[in-house]
């Protein structure tokens, strides 16, 4: 079943076509990875689907429910992650996720219950000082507690990664693993290595275009290739290896072990 | 309703931590001080002057309640517009020149509601101040003064009520159009000195709203009947309802 489905949808600002009929379907409890360029129309999409944006025509359904501007009655299903998450300064991290809950019309128990829950998952049990001194890493995680708050079941993420430093993405990216399988999940990026990591399937827009749309394991390298790359689960000798496959006939041109990626060196360095 | 008290109750949390409520009394307790005090002290003042520079004396007659009460008003109604113009022009536009409210709107906060709460919140605290304002004016008053019974006690306190009130909405309605503190500040001082300018219209005055901010003197003079002031606050009352309905409209157009 498809939780989120679009349908030649239209936007236009002052004449320009930043969506240019664009369709596609996110299936449910996948991980969806919306990609594409800086201004490519990823953030207009996504405030099309909460409502926040009139479309100029096409269809958006959630769970099967129409989507209509201004009227937020498919919000209920959907959880939103803002780009830059904004907050109340003066609040702390549990006041605001109060405020969102009464407004969500949860009850005060489930309130406590859920927001004790998701900022432990999101790392912020100890943060009970105002949001107004809290760093953009913070912010973001605070952002995904209070997406997640009325367990929704349409995440949407709006470039969730990509204003952070490699430690804070490295925590958003480890949060959506931790959801993976109970809530569908939408983000959009223009961080392919991020999209690798946790991604069943993506649609890549370009020019207000979806240029491709596919799920992650059929965008696998076919069988036949000059290129195989082997990953071990111990050490080996690289020498053994070559030696071994050069008797049964399978002689490299060559080969190489990979380097250490500065991002693995940098996390190291730094916890 | 669950959505009003919990905006509600955030609207009042805010008006505390960002000190409004606090400067918002203390600037109309000091109205309330200073008009007794200034009609008291105005005519010593004078003859202080008058005697250390010619010579001459000039006889003034003894202040009156009624002068008090001219002081108040005349404080109340200018700087008193003012100071709510500056505190309240940021209710509405900071929320969408921050975005704070992006986060709440995708949870299903319905629009019509958050202007509703911002009008409600920020009436209770201009309720509170001009309560507290026209309390303190009283007492005083009343120390000071032989005071007489004034008489349409009620309407001469709830005519510049409805003014603030209308203040509030009219704040609100630019803050929304304008998205922006200027721009909530320009509608809102705009507006105001326009209708001041008005008032010089002959025959206007009735029908302007602004009269109501200071104009229920001639009642307390003793001058004048209820009825003088019932044009400007039908009209007031109007404009509040249009300019809130406005606001909505406006909102609910408008992307976020």
């Amino acid at each position: 079943m498809s939780i989120l489905t679009i349908k030649n949808l239209t936007k236009s600002f002052g004449g320009r076509k930043v969506l240019d009929s664009i369709s596609f379907s996110v299936p449910e409890n996948c991980v969806f990875g919306f990609i594409g360029a800086n201004g490519a129309g990823k953030t207009t999409t996504m405030k099309i689907v909460l409502g926040l944006l009139a479309a100029d025509s096409g269809e958006i359904e959630v769970c099967g429910e129409r989507v209509h501007f201004g009227a937020t009655k498919t919000n209920r299903l959907i959880g939103y992650l803002p780009d830059v998450p904004e907050f109340y300064n003066y609040m702390r991290p549990k006041e605001y996720l109060k405020l969102c809950g009464e407004i969500k019309g949860l009850g005060n128990p489930t309130i406590k219950e859920r927001s004790e829950r998701l900022l432990a998952l999101v790392g912020l049990s100890d943060a009970n000082r105002k949001i107004g001194g809290f760093s953009r890493g913070m912010k973001q995680r605070l952002g995904m507690a209070q997406a997640l708050l009325s367990e929704p079941k349409l995440l949407i993420c709006d470039e969730p990664t990509s204003a952070l430093d490699p430690m804070g993405r490295k925590d958003i990216l480890d949060i959506l693993h931790q959801i993976k399988g109970k809530t569908t999940v939408v983000f959009s990026t223009h961080i392919l290595s991020d999209v690798e990591r946790i991604c069943d399937r993506i649609a890549v827009i370009s020019d207000g275009k979806i240029v491709l749309e596919n799920d992650m394991s059929d965008l696998n390298v076919p069988h036949n290739s000059k290129t195989i790359t082997f990953d071990f689960a111990n050490e080996v000798d690289s020498d053994e290896v070559m030696q071994v496959l050069t008797e049964r006939g399978f002689a490299p041109t060559g080969y190489e072990t990979p380097a250490t990626s500065i991002e693995d060196i940098y996390l190291e360095a730094i916890v | 309703m669950n959505q009003f008290l919990a905006f509600t109750k955030k609207e009042l949390r805010e008006s505390i931590a960002t000190f409004r409520v606090y400067i918002l009394l203390a600037v109309f307790l000091l109205f309330g001080v200073m008009g007794p005090l200034l009609a008291v002290a105005t005519p010593m003042l004078l003859e202080m002057v008058a005697v250390e520079g010619s010579g001459i004396t000039i006889t003034m007659p003894d202040p009156t309640a009624v002068d008090a009460w001219t002081q108040f008003f005349s404080n109340f109604s200018q700087m008193g517009s003012l100071a709510l113009v500056i505190l309240f022009a940021g209710i509405m536009a900071n929320e969408f020149s921050r975005g704070t409210l992006v986060n709440l709107l995708t949870k299903g906060m319905r629009r019509h509601t958050v202007i509703l709460s911002k009008f409600i919140s920020s009436g209770l605290l201009w309720t509170v101040a001009i309560v507290l304002s026209i309390g303190v004016c009283y007492i005083y008053t009343a120390f000071y003064f032989e005071t007489e019974p004034i008489s349409y006690f009620a309407l001469v306190f709830v005519a510049p009520w409805l003014f603030g009130l209308f203040m509030i909405s009219l704040l609100i309605f630019g803050g929304t159009l304008f998205s922006s503190f200027g721009g909530s500040l320009g509608i809102g001082l705009g507006v105001f000195f326009a209708l001041v300018f008005a008032n010089m219209i002959p025959g206007f005055e009735r029908y302007n709203p602004v009269s109501l901010s200071g104009g229920a003197l001639s009642l307390i003079a003793g001058a004048g009947t209820a009825s003088d002031l019932l044009p400007a606050i039908l009209i007031g009352i109007a404009s509040i309802i249009v300019l809130l309905v406005g606001a909505v409209i406006v909102f609910n157009k408008k992307k976020v």
